[in-house]
């Protein structure tokens, strides 16, 4: 797959950030460590190559709780797919971000 | 500190992430702008304490803040990378433009290159031999041989005249002139009254500065071709003496390629005092008109006599030297205007704009549209006037009747069908981003149909538009119209903004 030939460590380590919940830009920043003009343009890259997909919050959700509304990352069919292999590549993926059950959103 | 930092903090974070999102390529500005502020807010709740600031929470919110230049470089990037290909260059208004320079530059360069063209910019300003006359016997009716002795040249310089205030002679013989140390040649040489050149007022070149030519030598001027071949094209050859046949004189300047229009070739002029003019043989006579002699010449050969000091006449016959050419500009002008004139009886000049369409464009859009026309139109303007003067020099180095003809001809033609390519041009432009539509489809057959609508429709690939042109042209649907789509056409269009308020509203299609 050549989605998973190119994946880098960084890549990855979002993919599997995202697969633990944190499926918004700064919980990825601050759970990754990494900085926001690394973990944007990865994002952007991993949404091209529809590993992840992101959606807006409903505006009407965001007013009734007094915040902006959020843009959320999911990832994809082909995006699981590809963090399993990783974590083959990786063993330590899942040690650095357990896997959780996804915040509420 | 505590509260009135907060304010002008933040001001100053959303500061940043707006001049980050004016280097995200305008398609994704709106959505990663509403992103990182969004995220800002996170990152400020989650880092500074409620009602109050920190300065590692501010720093945090900072660095987040010029991350997104980062990411913006990034985006930039990668838009540079995923640019359209080469083919959806094609038929855009700016492959249009280049294309135009090109010409136009190609044009341009031709110009500089021909010695016809070189010598009208050197001449430009002179008007050629205005108000001179050659005098001539009136038996010799073609004016190709000398025919006025140099005694009758001082009969009339002597005496007063009253169509003429001045006279100049000259007499065309084969010299040996030695221009260097180092060999001899033969020159047709013009052996003329020193007044000539200030006669015909031709400006020299190349001459000497005040004080540099000595007055005691005769001077000489070089034939442009001479002081080429003969002096490597020395600007700095002024002051040089030579020797004429047995004379010495002073090279004095050099008369510009193509200016010399009289009968004889003439290779160099040596300009002697009357005084010391040779008696012998024939020569040619140039005369200048007074204001009364003006309103005389009614045509260009007339009749004059000439009476002797022993009462008896002499028939001569004034030819005019003054070709009343218009200048270059002026011809290329008329040109213009007559094509402007006739491109309405050869094409249609319908933008196919339909009054009754429900969809009208945005001032913004209108401006762009007719901007480029006028572009177009400014562009084909040099490039017709200097393609023109190509034409017209390619086989001639003179500015004669016969380049005047072909400068003529050639201006309005490519003034004419350069503006019907324009119009035309424009009639299958994309009103809202100005790209040619394309993909052609025969709708209806002329043949079955009586009331119903045939024709050909084009589309815009930014999926803006449709271009409808009749078959038949009829009562209710003579000229082209154009169809604007609105956004549930987009489907068709898969990464366009097809008919989207923003689109017509700001800009070109995505590709």
């Amino acid at each position: 797959m050549a989605s998973e030939a190119r994946l880098s460590h960084t890549a990855a380590l979002i993919l599997q950030a995202v697969d633990a919940g944190f499926v918004y830009g700064f919980s990825i920043m601050e759970m990754t460590g990494l900085p926001s003009g690394t973990v944007y343009p990865a994002m952007r890259r991993l949404e091209r190559d529809e590993l992840i997909r992101s959606q807006w919050e409903r505006q009407s959700i965001a007013d009734a709780a007094q915040r902006p509304a959020r843009k959320y990352y999911k990832l994809t069919t082909l995006g699981k797919t590809t963090l399993d292999a990783s974590r083959k590549r990786y063993p330590l993926l899942e040690r650095l971000i357990p896997s959780e059950e996804p915040r509420s959103v | 500190m505590t509260l009135p930092w907060e304010p002008v903090l933040r001001a100053f974070h959303r500061g940043l992430l707006r001049g980050a999102s004016l280097l995200v390529p305008g398609k994704q500005r709106a959505e990663w702008s509403q992103e990182w502020q969004s995220e800002l807010w996170y990152v400020c709740r989650e880092c500074t304490p409620a009602g109050g600031i920190s300065w590692s929470g501010e720093r945090e919110a900072t660095a987040f803040c010029l991350g997104a230049y980062q990411d913006a470089s990034y985006l930039r990037r990668h838009a540079w990378q995923e640019r359209p290909p080469l083919a959806a260059w094609r038929g855009s208004p700016a492959q249009c433009i280049l294309l135009l320079f090109a010409v136009l530059a190609a044009s341009y360069g031709a110009a500089l290159l021909l010695p016809g063209v070189r010598t009208e910019r050197h001449l430009s300003g002179y008007s050629a031999y205005a108000g001179l006359v050659l005098i001539q016997d009136a038996r010799d009716q073609s004016h190709g041989s000398p025919t006025i002795s140099p005694q009758q040249f001082r009969a009339w310089t002597g005496s007063r005249q009253r169509f003429f205030d001045r006279f100049a002679f000259y007499r065309v013989t084969q010299e040996t002139v030695s221009p260097s140390l180092a060999g001899q040649s033969s020159w047709g040489v013009a052996r003329a009254s020193s007044n000539l050149f200030a006669l015909l007022d031709l400006p020299l070149r190349c001459t000497a500065p005040a004080g540099g030519v000595d007055g005691n030598l005769p001077r000489v001027v070089l034939s442009d071709a001479v002081w080429k071949s003969q002096f490597n094209g020395n600007p700095n050859v002024a002051g040089r003496v030579v020797n004429v046949g047995s004379r010495k004189a002073k090279i004095a300047g050099v008369a510009p390629e193509g200016s010399w229009r009289l009968p004889g070739k003439v290779d160099a002029w040596l300009l002697e005092p009357k005084s010391e003019m040779a008696s012998d043989g024939m020569g040619y006579v140039v005369a200048h008109l007074t204001s009364s002699g003006k309103s005389e010449m009614w045509a260009p050969r007339v009749q004059i006599t000439a009476y002797k000091p022993d009462d008896s006449e002499d028939d001569l016959l004034g030819v005019s030297l003054d070709e009343g050419m218009p200048p270059p500009w002026a011809v290329f002008l008329f040109a213009v205007l007559l094509a402007f004139l006739a491109v309405p009886a050869t094409t249609s000049v319908s933008m196919g704009d339909y009054s009754v369409n429900s969809q009208k464009l945005p001032r913004s859009r209108k401006l762009c549209r007719w901007g480029f026309l006028s572009a177009k139109i400014a562009l084909l303007l040099p490039i017709a006037y200097f393609a023109s003067l190509d034409l017209a020099y390619s086989c001639m180095t003179v500015y004669s009747p016969s380049s005047m003809y072909i400068h003529w001809a050639s201006s309005f033609s490519i003034c004419l069908f350069g503006l019907r390519w324009a119009l035309q041009d424009q009639q299958q432009r994309c009103p809202v981003c100005l790209r040619l539509v394309v993909h052609p489809a025969r709708v209806g057959l002329a043949s079955r149909t009586f009331l119903a609508w045939n024709g050909t429709e084009l589309m815009c690939l930014g999926g803006h538009t449709l271009l409808h042109i009749p078959g038949l042209p009829t009562s209710w649907f003579s000229t082209q119209r154009w169809l604007y789509l609105d956004p549930s056409w987009g489907f068709l269009f898969p990464g366009s903004s097809a008919g989207t308020k923003e689109e017509m509203a700001t800009g070109f299609s995505p590709h």
